[in-house]
């Protein structure tokens, strides 16, 4: 945390940890590759790092299990160290820093008092706004308040994690602590959410990377996603893709189909719907993601992936919206195509449910309160 | 836990008999057209494979394709890298790995020689500066040997 290196450049402190710069263009050029940059894109961002700033970075976790910090630990490329040391500042995060209690605390006032305006808030968890913030404190202070406090002098708020981005697990139907993604808390701070139960590791540190490449926020999707790592489906990109445009499923987890590899949509993919980069980064360091495990898609960085039904309903058959707010009526009209044709149904189904799911929340928001 | 690079993985040489697939011809056209570009605007350029949806039979196909040049660099920071240049002049196959041996990148550079082996002139300026330390750093070793065992006699 604060170690009297905070006004080092990069290129600085490259050198006191004695990494070259061939070595440093290396790490950019496999941090270009995650992101899916033109690979051109190494050398120029090494340049660019190499005199810039280490942002001050202050990582708050909320209502959540970890499982995003765990994630994080786990990047390739670039890796969490070499994140940590050379590129940011990482000036508070309870959870890695060796200090506790009040020394902990008072390392952050310090981080977010000397870099004003300039610091990059990560945000881990959702917000309890129940019982006046009470299911979550921490020094003496709500989690709400907390956040509200630190996101004044923030530059930018990147929530990890679908709990900070959409609110998560804790938000799911009947949400017994009032619990609220960031948006709802913050409105006035550019906010980019990495959602993902957990996110990618590369995407989380590939989104801090460019956001200190550039000083900007990247373009976003409608969900405040970075669209590099959320433009496309995981059904775009997925290798059994080309099953799924024959008509080729699996109909049980040890069926013919299933040994061949062949679709898992009617087993309750939830791909063609889910923006997400499993099937192009992967995870583990690139070895394999959930499909090439032989297990559909739960579609976990979507808005409440929680409360759409069963994760082994196909699609067609699933709850968009709320449990218990489903029309059997289109369940049968879609449960009903989905058995006549590959390619053409997936178009359809796809973009239905898109639909389907974009009207419910809209239709949400006149209805549901606004938490703080 | 062996790692996954050490589990053996036998690629079988291509059943076509029609030539090389789709996919690996598509990257050779593009190969040749940012050779055209090198030569005609001196404009490097790079493929990441990383990006591409290649089988491992497409990759053997294409390292295959491009054949090894005389150069083959090993760079080693931060993990080691090798740099093969292929049998087409300016097209180089660079392969990095970190210092758990995963690879991490992989590309083909279509340049003269690629910029990660190039110094920079700080660095030669810094290179000249360490050396000479060191030589005075040597000198003044010596001096104080030699003082010393003038005053033993």
């Amino acid at each position: 945390m604060l170690d009297g290196n905070e006004d080092l450049t990069v290129g600085e402190m490259l050198r006191r940890h004695g990494i070259s710069r061939r070595g440093f263009i290396k790490f950019c050029t496999a941090a270009a590759s995650a992101m899916a940059l033109p690979p051109a894109m190494g050398p120029v961002m090494a340049a660019q790092l190499i005199d810039a700033r280490r942002p001050s970075v202050v990582y708050l976790s909320f209502q959540e299990c970890t499982g995003c910090l765990e994630s994080l630990t786990r990047s390739f490329a670039p890796t969490i160290e070499n994140l940590i040391f050379n590129i940011i500042s990482l000036d508070y995060d309870d959870t890695l820093m060796a200090a506790a209690g009040e020394a902990a605390e008072a390392a952050r006032d310090q981080a977010m008092r000397a870099n004003f305006g300039k610091y990059v808030l990560i945000v881990d968890g959702s917000v309890p706004t129940g019982a006046g913030g009470a299911y979550c404190t921490a020094g003496g202070k709500s989690a709400v308040d907390t956040l509200r406090e630190a996101a004044k002098g923030a530059a930018a708020i990147v929530c990890v994690g679908t709990c900070a981005a959409f609110g998560g697990i804790p938000f799911a139907d009947p949400n017994p602590t009032g619990a609220w993604p960031v948006s709802d808390i913050v409105g006035d701070k550019p906010i980019i959410n990495i959602s993902g139960c957990p996110p990618i590791p590369e995407v989380i540190t590939g989104t801090l990377l460019q956001f200190v490449t550039t000083g900007k926020v990247p373009d976003l999707d409608e969900h405040l996603r970075p669209k590099v790592f959320f433009g496309n489906t995981i059904h775009d990109r997925c290798y059994r893709r080309p099953f799924y445009d024959e008509g080729k499923f699996a109909k049980s987890f040890d069926d013919e189909g299933a040994r061949n590899g062949w679709c898992l949509y009617e087993l309750g993919c939830k791909g063609p719907t889910t923006y997400n980069a499993c099937a192009t980064l992967k995870w583990n360091g690139g070895t394999s993601f959930p499909i090439e495990s032989g297990h559909g898609c739960l579609g976990c960085s979507e808005p409440g992936f929680w409360d759409k039904g069963s994760f082994y309903s196909a699609l067609s058959a699933a709850a968009w919206g709320k449990a218990g707010e489903t029309s059997p009526s289109k369940e049968l009209e879609m449960a009903g195509a989905a058995v006549v044709v590959g390619a053409a149904l997936g178009a359809v189904s796809a973009g239905v449910a898109r639909l389907r799911q974009h009207r419910q929340e809209h239709q949400g928001d006149s209805d549901e309160p606004k938490g703080g | 836990m062996s790692r996954l690079a050490g589990i053996p993985i036998r690629v079988e040489p291509p059943a076509r008999t029609d030539g090389l697939g789709g996919g690996v011809t598509a990257i050779l056209h593009e190969i040749v057209t940012l050779l055209e570009r090198l030569a005609s605007l001196n404009e490097p350029s790079a493929i990441d494979l990383r990006s591409l949806p290649m089988s491992p039979l497409d990759r053997a196909e294409l390292k295959r394709a491009l054949g090894e040049g005389e150069v083959q660099a090993t760079l080693n920071a931060e993990g080691l890298s090798t740099i093969q240049e292929t049998r087409i002049p300016g097209v180089w196959w660079i392969e990095h790995r970190d210092s758990q041996d995963q690879l991490i990148a992989e590309l083909i550079d279509v340049t003269y020689v690629p910029e990660i082996l190039a110094r920079v002139s700080n660095e030669i300026a810094a290179g000249a500066r360490a050396l000479s330390e060191q030589m005075a750093k040597a000198a003044a070793v010596a001096a104080g040997r030699g003082g010393s065992s003038a005053g033993r006699q």
